[in-house]
């Protein structure tokens, strides 16, 4: 009972601390070398999330003219486009650049990269997870939910599959612009109204007021303009951060959105979970820690007669504290192997059952810091409910307990 | 080799100062000191074995003065030389007979051949329960495994508080005479108090309190 509460404040803590790591690695990871998101106007969370972190619907297309222009400004390094809007079994078909993969150092397990338009290069994850070989070929589904209504006629033929990452392009497949700018032209020939109505439903769920500016936006697209989702931006020098965001919030219809402070943000609000769960693991680590002194204390108590019998036989005070602090430790011990497999058991349930996660190997392992923070905690508690326990064989009157006992 | 000089012990709760005769015994000689219960018997006998301190007076075991021995130096000289036989519960229970006779020794730092525990095993007549926990022991195997576990040191004084006030006629007799030979075995002073006269005609020294 006391090893299994134990355990579980145990297997609490600890899995917290392995989700928090994860979380920062998996933000921070798939950052990469990303300054700037340049997309839609709309939530900056969302652009960021949706655009570095592939997790949300995109806030809008924007003008690839106007981006192109955006990134002849010399605070830029690297500026890489994306646009997307379909998927394949649930994996968002990303088109991009060349430059795209070498934001996640992401290397070719196999074939070559895209040179024409459709092929793609599969995410190792989805290369894994779909059973796709290179010469394969696809049909892609509009949306970036999997539907086996709304599919477009081309066939996507696998060209290369990239080596696992453990980043966000492991899910992804990746192709070149025109790929996509392809399949929704030819849309456009037969079903245009259909097409138009798909390209407001990630934005005009939660953006109302920009609906005006969209359909601004569409009446180009058809005509000469090519769109793109966004443009990932990474500064020559830190200058950039200064000037650029601002100009474009101001002067154009785009918003440009900072990954890091966004998901700083969020990870903030997210923290306030985090923080919640800890608490409650506190909390049982304390009461387990109680349960432990009452077990201990009671076993003094009633073997208070075999104790002052191995004081007859030439033991001593400490002997006879050492006996029950070695117990205690043994409880101690099989609680925290306990609390081990628990909380692995429970984050691999955890992560198995929430979708998103369950694409990409999200989990880190727990710093060392963390888990020596963690254990020591435990330890002077532990230590301390042990020796509260410990203390009434020092006070322990032998031949008072010898006397009585009939 | 037992003397005790003017022994007095006080409970403070009960706010009463028991005054003890003196005892002088010399060499592998027996004592049974007789008693209503609550005068101070088993008083007597945890000041013998250096559970209890005396508020004045002496005891000398083999020149050793036991009432001025600090703690742990105590603990030392009881493990090594003295034996106790109590009325009930004689042994850590959740043992077998084996592991409290080897706890016995682990405690009093004495190392003492498998082969020596066998043989005493066999005369106490619990060879066959050796590796039996001691729940499963009737009262009379009881008895005896509590006179092995204080002759199995070798101790130079065995201390036997109402060791037959629980057993029938039989028994009593049997482990009386058990007690006085494995005493002899061990050149050890044999002190016995009780309040059972049927132990009286075994010793010829007597102390009444």
């Amino acid at each position: 009972m006391s090893v299994f509460i134990l355990g579980l404040s145990i297997a609490l803590l600890i899995g917290i601390q392995q989700l928090k790591t994860s979380f920062k690695y998996q933000m921070k990871n798939n950052l990469g070398d990303i300054d700037l998101v340049i997309g839609a106007k709309g939530s900056p969370l969302q652009l960021v999330l949706s655009s570095v972190l592939h997790l949300d619907n995109p806030t809008g297309n924007i003008s690839y003219g106007e981006a192109k222009k955006i990134a002849e400004n010399p605070f830029i390094k690297q500026a890489i486009p994306i646009s997307y809007g379909d998927n394949y079994k649930g994996y968002k078909i990303v088109g991009t650049t060349s430059d795209f993969p070498t934001i996640y150092n992401a290397e070719l397990e196999k074939g070559r990269t895209v040179k024409n338009a459709m092929e793609v290069v599969l995410g190792h994850l989805v290369a894994e997870k779909l059973k796709l070989k290179i010469g394969d070929t696809f049909l892609s589904s509009h949306g970036l939910v999997e539907n086996s209504i709304d599919v477009h006629e081309e066939e996507l033929i696998v060209v290369g599959i990239y080596k696992p990452t453990q980043k966000v392009i492991d899910r992804l497949i990746i192709t070149n612009l025109e790929s996509v700018w392809d399949v929704h032209d030819h849309d456009h020939v037969d079903e245009d109204h259909e097409e138009d109505t798909h390209e407001h439903t990630a934005d005009s769920d939660i953006h109302e007021d920009h609906e005006d500016h969209e359909e601004d936006t569409h009446e180009h697209e058809n005509h000469d303009e090519k769109e793109i989702t966004s443009l990932l931006v990474s500064f020559r020098n830190p200058t950039g951060f200064l000037t650029l965001p601002r100009r474009i919030n101001e002067n154009t219809n785009m918003q440009a959105a900072l990954p890091k402070y966004e998901l700083d943000r969020l990870y903030e609000y997210t923290g306030v979970g985090f923080k919640t769960i800890s608490w409650i693991a506190y909390i049982i680590l304390v009461i387990s820690n109680i349960i432990i002194f009452i077990s201990l204390y009671k076993m003094v108590r009633e073997r208070s007669f075999d104790l002052a019998l191995l004081r007859t036989y030439g033991a001593n005070k400490n002997q006879l504290i050492k006996i029950i602090a070695y117990e205690g430790l043994i409880i101690v011990c099989i609680a925290f192997v306990v609390g081990l497999i628990l909380s692995k058991m429970g984050l691999y349930f955890l992560v198995n059952n929430v979708d998103v996660m369950s694409n990409q190997k999200i989990l880190q392992s727990i710093t060392f810091e963390d888990f020596a923070q963690i254990g020591a905690l435990i330890f002077i508690m532990i230590a301390a409910a042990i020796l509260l326990a410990i203390y009434p064989i020092t006070k322990m009157n032998i031949s008072t307990i010898l006397s009585n006992e009939k | 080799m037992i003397k005790t000089e003017n022994l007095t012990f006080h409970y403070k709760q009960k706010e009463h100062t028991f005054h003890f005769p003196n005892v002088a015994l010399k060499p592998q000689e027996n004592l049974l000191i007789l008693g209503k219960s609550g005068i101070g018997k088993t008083t007597l006998l945890h000041l013998l074995a250096g559970l209890l301190k005396p508020v004045s007076g002496t005891i000398h075991i083999d020149e050793v003065d036991i009432s001025s021995l600090r703690t742990r130096k105590l603990d030392v000289f009881r493990g090594q030389n003295i034996g106790l036989v109590f009325q009930k519960n004689h042994a850590v229970r959740s043992l077998s007979i084996f592991e409290n006779l080897q706890a016995r020794l682990f405690f009093s730092k004495k190392s003492i051949h498998n082969t020596a525990i066998d043989e005493l095993l066999k005369e106490l007549g619990l060879i066959e329960y050796k590796n039996r926990k001691v729940n499963a022991l009737s009262e009379g195997q009881l008895q005896r495994l509590g006179i092995a576990l204080s002759v199995i040191h070798n101790p130079k004084v065995i201390l036997a508080d109402e060791p037959t006030s629980s057993l029938d006629d039989e028994n009593c007799g049997i482990v009386i005479e058990l007690l006085k030979k494995q005493a002899k075995q061990s050149n050890a002073n044999l002190i016995v108090i009780t309040h059972d006269h049927r132990v009286k005609s075994s010793f010829s020294n007597t102390i009444t309190l």
